[in-house]
C-alpha cells in the first residue's frame, strides 16, 4: 500500500472543481491523513479549464505537491487532452466516455498556445487525429495507465430519475461522481466521506443528502468493479485533530486571534478570500455572546484602504489591510506616511504573478524587493514571510505585535500559493501566542504631547482620544509632530525613525526569523522564503535519499534580516552548494542577501510560470546544479 | 464641562499662508465653531490632505493628521470607523478633494458617515503655485496661468448631492461669522456634511477676489421661502432637484448657506451597528480589549468555538 496518494481533478471553471477539495480534505483528515490541495484556475468566472491537485500522506503532514499522480479524474475532454502526461504507469484515469469523440481541435476554451504544442505532442506520439478516445488508448496502451470510462449521461439520469431532479439540476453533480470514484478506488472509509460531504453541504440538507446517496453508490460501483488499488497505507496520525483551511483561512484567523478591529480591502485576486471570510466574523460571536466587533470597510480603491488603516491604527485599533501587487502598487505612498509617523499598520500582501496585470490568478514571489524599498525617501518597514499554513497563522499575529512593539508598518509577505491551498494543519498552540502591544496608550495626560520625542526612537504612543492632542504629519516634523525643516531637527528625526530598526534587529530572535532544517553535516545549502518551504523540507529528504546531503535554510523574516545567522550557516558551506530557491526570475531573496552580508549567490533553481514549485522538478533542479555543474535551472512543470 | 475660550483652540504654530489669504477666514471660524460647540480638543480630530488649506490642523489645538495629498477623507474614514465617539473635520483644497482625492470625496457621501468636510475652494492649485485647480471654470485665465483653462469645472455643490452627502452648504471665507454658523450646523449634523467655502487666493486667483464675490454673494436663508431640510422621506427627491437647481446658479448673483439637508438618512456608524450588533460608540473597536495577561482574548476555547467549521477531529477506524 501506497504511503501517498496523488490526484488532479480537472474541469471547467464554475463546474464545481472545489467541491472535490472541499469534501476530500476534511474527509482524509478526519482519518489522520496529512491534505495538501491547490487549485489552478484562469482569471475567468466560467468555461476556461482549472484543477485541483491534490496530495493525501499518511505521514499525517500536509506534504509537498509533485508530478506524476496516481489518478486524474477528467470532468471534460479538456482535462484529458492538458493532462495526458500528468499521469504515472499504473495510474488510474477517470474520463467521461460522452466526450470520447471529441477533437482537440474542437476545444474553444483551450489556449492557442497549449493546443498547438498538444497538437505536436500527439503527431510526435502518433496519435492521429487526436480525439479523447485516442489519447486515452494510447494511455491505456503504451503508458500503463488504467482507464475507467464512465457515462456522465447515464449517471445523471439515476439522478433525474431517483431524486427527481433537473437535467440542469443533475449536471451540478459532476463533481460528486469524480469524489465517488476517488472514494471508491482509495477505499476511503465512507463515514469519513459523509463527513467531507457533512462540511462541505451541511447547511444545504437536501442537496446533502442526495451527495450522500449518489456519492456511495458512485463509491461502491467503482469499488466493485476495480477494487481499492489506490488504498493508502494507515496513517501515523501524530495529531488528534486538524485544521483543514486556505492559507487565506489561516491568515483571518490569526487576525482573529491577533485581534484584529478593523481591516480595510478592495477586491483582488488572491487576497480578498481573507476579508470576505473576516467580514463573515464581525461580531466575534461565541455562544450568542459577543467577544468585541471587527469593523470592515469595503472601499473605493486601495489607496483608501490603507490610508483608512492608518487612521483606525491611529485610534489604536489594531488594523491591517490585505491586497496584492497591483494594490500594493497603489498603497505606496501611504505606506511611507505610516513610515514617517511611527504608525503600527499590517499589511497582508498575496504575491501573484506580475508585472501590471500579469498572471493575476497564479502565484509568484516576485514583489520581495518590491515591498522592501516601496514608496520614496527612506523609512523601516518589517517584513514578515510565511512557509507554510501554520507559520502563516502565527504571523498574521505577530505581524500586529511587531508592528506596536517597534511602531512601523509591517507586511505580510504571502503568495497565491499558500493563500488558495488548502492544507490540514494541526490545532496552533494557542497558550504560545502572546499579544504584545508595546507603548500604546489608552489613556494619557490631556493637552499636547510629545509622539515623537528625540531621545525615544520607540515613545509612548497616546492614541487618538486618549487625552492627548497629538498632531501627524507626513512632512518632516518636530517632537510634537508638526512640520519642521531645521536641518538639525532633520538629522535626529531621520536617524530616530532608523532607530527603532536597529532596536527591532537586536531583540527579534534570528532564530524566529530564519531557521536551518536538515543534517548539521549537510553538503548541500538550498536557500528559499515563503512558501518555497513547503517543497524544500521534503526535497532535501529526498536528496539525501539520493545520495546528496542537502539542508534548507529558510528565511521567514527579511526585514529586518537576521544577517549574523544566515552568515553563520553561509559560512559552513561551499559557495558552489548554495543554491537560491525562488518563485522569481531574479533571485530576489539572494540579491539581498547578497546586499546585507555580501555572499554571492552562484546557483539558483527558479520558476515564475506562476504555478507552484513541484517536489519532483526542485529536486531535478538541485541535482542538475549538483551533477551536472549547471548553474541556473528554471523550471517550468505544470499546466 | 467647563466652556473652552477660542484661544484655548490655537496653537503657537505661526500660519505660513500668504498675509490676506482666505485660509485664515476658514481657520477663524472653525477657532470659534469649536469654542461654540464646546469641542473637546482630545476627542477632536482634524484631519487634512496636502495644499495650503491642509496645513490648517497645525494651527488647531485639537489632535490632527496632516495626510497625504487627497486622502483627508480616506484616513477619517478609519478613525470614524475604529472610534465613532470622536468628532472628526477634514480640510483639504479643491485640488485635494475634488481632483486627485474626488474618488473619496464620491464614496464618503455613499456612506453618509459622520463627519465634516470643509472644501477651502479658491479654484486654484495654491501650494504648487496657481495651476487651474477642478473648480476653476472651462476659459478662464487666472494669473498665474500662461494659457487658459481647456476643462470644465465640476460643481462641488451637486456633485454632493449626487453622492449621497445630507449636509451640503456653501460659505464664504471673509464672512467668518455666517460660516461659523454653518460649521457648527455640519458638526452637529448627524450624517456626512460638506462645506465649499470660497475663498479668495490673493496670490494667484485674480479673478475669483474679494471683489469679485463682494456683489455677487447673496444669502440663501435670506429668502424666507428657502427650506433645505427633508423632513419626510418623501420629500428628498424634490428637495434635492432644487438644492441643485440651485447649485447652477453662478453669475451675477452666487448664493451661499445651506443648500441641502437630510437628517432622516442612517449614517454608516448606523447601519454598521445594525448589521452587527456588537459594534457600538460604548464599545468602539478602538478601544475594545483584545487580551488579557498577554493572552488573546481567543484562547483555545473560544478557538475551537470560532472556527468549528474548519476543524475535524481524527477518529481512526
Ligand atoms: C501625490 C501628490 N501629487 C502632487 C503633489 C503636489 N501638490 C502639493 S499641494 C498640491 C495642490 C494643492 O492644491 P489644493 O488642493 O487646491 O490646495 P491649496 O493649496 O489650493 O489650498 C499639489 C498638486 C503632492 N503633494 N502629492
Ligand atoms: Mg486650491
Amino acid at each position: 500500500m501506497a504511503s501517498d496518494l496523488h490526484l488532479l481533478v480537472g474541469g471547467a471553471q464554475g463546474s464545481g472543481l472545489e467541491t472535490t477539495m472541499q469534501v476530500l480534505a476534511p474527509a482524509y483528515a478526519s482519518l489522520g491523513y496529512g491534505v495538501m490541495a491547490n487549485r489552478e484556475y484562469f482569471s475567468n468566472i466560467v468555461g476556461r479549464h482549472s484543477y485541483i491537485h491534490m496530495r493525501i500522506s499518511s505521514s499525517g503532514e500536509p506534504k509537498a505537491l509533485q508530478y506524476p499522480v496516481d489518478f486524474i479524474g477528467a470532468m471534460d475532454a479538456e482535462s484529458v487532452f492538458t493532462h495526458y502526461d500528468d499521469i504515472r504507469e499504473g495510474g488510474f484515469l477517470l474520463y467521461d466516455m460522452g466526450t470520447a469523440r471529441t477533437r482537440l481541435v474542437q476545444i474553444a476554451s483551450m489556449e492557442p498556445d497549449l493546443r498547438n504544442r498538444l497538437l505536436e505532442n500527439f503527431k510526435k506520439l502518433g496519435i492521429q487525429p487526436p480525439t479523447v478516445e485516442s489519447v486515452v488508448s494510447y494511455l491505456e496502451k503504451d503508458v500503463g495507465v488504467n482507464v475507467i470510462g464512465l457515462s456522465f449521461t447515464a449517471l445523471f439520469e439515476v439522478l433525474i430519475k431517483k431524486h427527481g431532479l433537473t437535467r440542469a439540476q443533475a449536471q451540478r453533480f459532476r463533481s460528486s461522481i469524480l469524489i465517488g470514484a476517488i472514494a471508491g478506488l482509495s477505499g476511503l472509509d465512507r463515514e469519513a466521506l459523509e463527513l467531507g460531504l457533512e462540511k462541505r453541504f451541511g447547511s444545504r440538507p437536501k442537496v446533502l443528502e442526495i451527495n450522500k446517496d449518489f456519492v456511495a453508490s458512485v463509491a461502491d460501483e467503482i469499488e466493485r468493479e476495480y477494487g481499492t488499488p489506490l488504498k493508502l497505507a494507515e496513517p501515523k496520525a501524530p495529531y488528534s485533530e486538524y485544521v483543514v483551511a486556505s492559507g487565506n483561512d489561516a491568515v483571518a484567523m490569526g487576525k482573529i486571534v491577533g485581534g484584529v478591529r478593523y481591516q480595510a480591502y478592495y477586491p483582488i485576486t488572491p487576497a480578498s478570500d481573507e476579508s470576505v471570510l473576516l467580514e463573515a466574523y464581525e461580531g466575534l460571536k461565541i455562544d450568542g455572546e459577543s467577544l468585541g466587533s471587527i469593523a470592515i470597510l469595503q472601499t473605493e480603491d486601495e489607496i483608501a484602504a490603507i490610508s483608512s488603516v492608518i487612521g483606525a491604527a491611529l485610534t489604536g485599533a489594531r488594523s491591517s489591510t490585505a491586497t496584492s501587487g497591483p494594490g500594493f502598487s497603489l498603497m505606496v505612498e501611504a505606506l511611507g506616511w505610516a513610515g514617517k509617523n511611527d504608525v503600527p499598520i499590517v499589511v497582508t500582501y498575496y504575491q501573484r504573478g506580475g508585472p501590471s496585470t500579469g498572471l493575476p490568478t497564479r502565484g509568484s514571489q516576485s514583489d520581495l524587493l518590491f515591498t522592501l524599498f516601496a514608496s520614496h525617501g527612506e523609512f523601516p518597514r518589517m517584513i514578515l514571510s510565511s512557509g507554510d499554513h501554520l507559520e502563516a497563522f502565527y504571523d498574521a499575529i505577530e505581524a500586529y505585535n511587531l508592528a506596536e512593539k517597534y511602531q512601523m508598518p509591517v507586511i505580510h509577505l504571502l503568495d497565491k500559493f499558500l493563500a488558495n491551498m488548502v492544507a490540514s494543519m494541526p490545532i496552533p498552540d494557542l497558550e504560545g501566542v502572546r499579544i504584545e502591544r508595546g507603548e500604546t496608550i489608552f489613556e494619557a495626560p490631556r493637552g499636547p504631547f510629545k509622539r515623537f520625542p528625540r531621545d525615544k526612537p520607540i515613545a509612548p504612543r497616546p492614541v487618538l482620544g486618549s487625552g492627548a492632542i497629538t498632531w501627524y504629519t507626513g512632512d518632516e516634523h518636530d517632537e510634537y509632530g508638526h512640520i519642521d525643516e531645521d536641518p538639525v531637527n532633520r538629522n535626529i528625526m531621520y536617524e530616530r525613525r532608523w532607530k527603532k530598526m536597529e532596536i527591532a534587529d537586536k531583540e527579534i530572535p534570528e532564530e524566529f526569523r530564519a531557521k536551518y532544517y536538515g543534517p548539521e553535516d549537510a553538503k548541500v545549502l538550498l536557500v528559499g522564503w515563503g512558501s518555497v518551504k513547503i517543497p524544500a523540507l521534503e526535497a532535501i529528504e529526498v536528496l539525501g535519499e539520493e545520495g546528496v546531503r542537502a539542508a534548507y535554510l529558510h528565511v521567514r523574516m527579511l526585514s529586518p534580516l537576521p544577517k549574523r545567522l544566515i552568515s553563520d550557516v553561509l559560512s559552513r558551506f561551499d559557495p558552489e552548494n548554495v543554491i537560491a530557491v525562488e518563485a522569481n526570475y531574479l533571485g530576489q531573496a539572494s540579491k539581498l542577501i547578497t546586499m546585507e552580508t555580501g555572499f554571492l549567490f552562484k546557483k539558483f533553481v527558479l520558476k515564475w510560470t506562476g504555478r507552484p514549485i513541484y517536489l519532483n522538478e526542485l529536486v531535478e533542479g538541485v541535482l542538475d546544479i549538483v551533477k551536472n555543474g549547471r548553474s541556473r535551472v528554471v523550471l517550468s512543470y505544470g499546466k | 464641562m467647563a466652556s473652552r475660550g477660542v484661544a484655548s483652540y490655537r496653537t503657537e504654530v505661526w500660519s505660513d499662508w500668504c498675509p490676506g489669504c482666505g485660509d485664515f477666514g476658514i481657520l477663524a471660524a472653525m477657532q470659534k465653531a469649536f469654542a461654540e460647540l464646546n469641542l473637546d480638543p482630545a476627542t477632536t480630530v482634524v484631519v487634512s490632505g496636502i495644499g495650503c488649506s491642509s496645513k490648517t490642523p497645525h494651527f488647531l489645538n485639537v489632535n490632527g493628521v496632516h495626510t497625504l495629498h487627497g486622502r483627508g477623507i480616506a484616513f477619517a474614514t478609519g478613525i470614524k470607523l475604529a472610534n465613532p465617539n470622536l468628532t472628526v473635520v477634514i480640510n483639504g483644497g479643491d485640488g485635494d478633494l475634488l481632483g486627485i482625492g474626488v474618488a473619496h470625496f464620491v464614496a464618503l457621501g455613499r456612506r453618509n458617515l459622520d463627519v465634516t468636510v470643509i472644501i477651502h475652494n479658491n479654484q486654484v492649485y495654491g501650494l504648487t503655485k496657481g495651476q487651474a485647480s477642478p473648480t476653476l471654470r472651462k476659459g478662464e485665465q487666472v494669473k498665474s496661468l500662461p494659457v487658459p483653462n481647456l476643462q470644465d469645472a465640476v460643481n462641488p455643490i451637486a456633485l454632493a448631492i449626487a453622492s449621497g452627502y445630507t449636509f451640503v452648504a456653501r460659505a464664504y471665507s471673509l464672512w467668518v461669522d455666517h460660516l461659523k454658523e454653518i460649521l457648527k450646523a455640519a458638526i452637529s449634523h448627524k450624517g456626512s456634511a460638506v462645506i465649499d467655502v470660497l475663498q479668495p487666493c490673493i496670490t494667484y486667483n485674480d479673478i475669483y477676489t474679494a471683489e469679485f464675490y463682494k456683489d455677487r454673494l447673496y444669502k440663501l436663508e435670506d429668502d424666507p421661502e428657502w427650506d433645505p431640510v427633508v423632513r419626510d422621506p418623501g420629500e428628498e427627491e424634490e428637495k434635492k432637484a432644487t438644492a441643485l437647481k440651485k447649485a447652477e446658479e453662478w453669475g451675477t448673483r452666487i448664493p451661499v448657506g445651506v443648500f441641502y439637508v437630510n437628517p432622516l438618512k442612517d449614517t454608516y456608524e448606523d447601519r454598521l451597528a445594525k448589521r452587527n450588533p456588537a459594534y457600538s460608540r460604548e464599545n468602539p473597536p478602538a478601544f475594545q480589549s483584545i487580551y488579557s495577561e498577554g493572552s488573546s482574548l481567543v484562547g483555545p476555547e473560544e478557538f475551537r468555538k470560532l472556527f468549528d467549521r474548519f476543524i475535524v477531529k481524527v477518529s481512526r477506524r
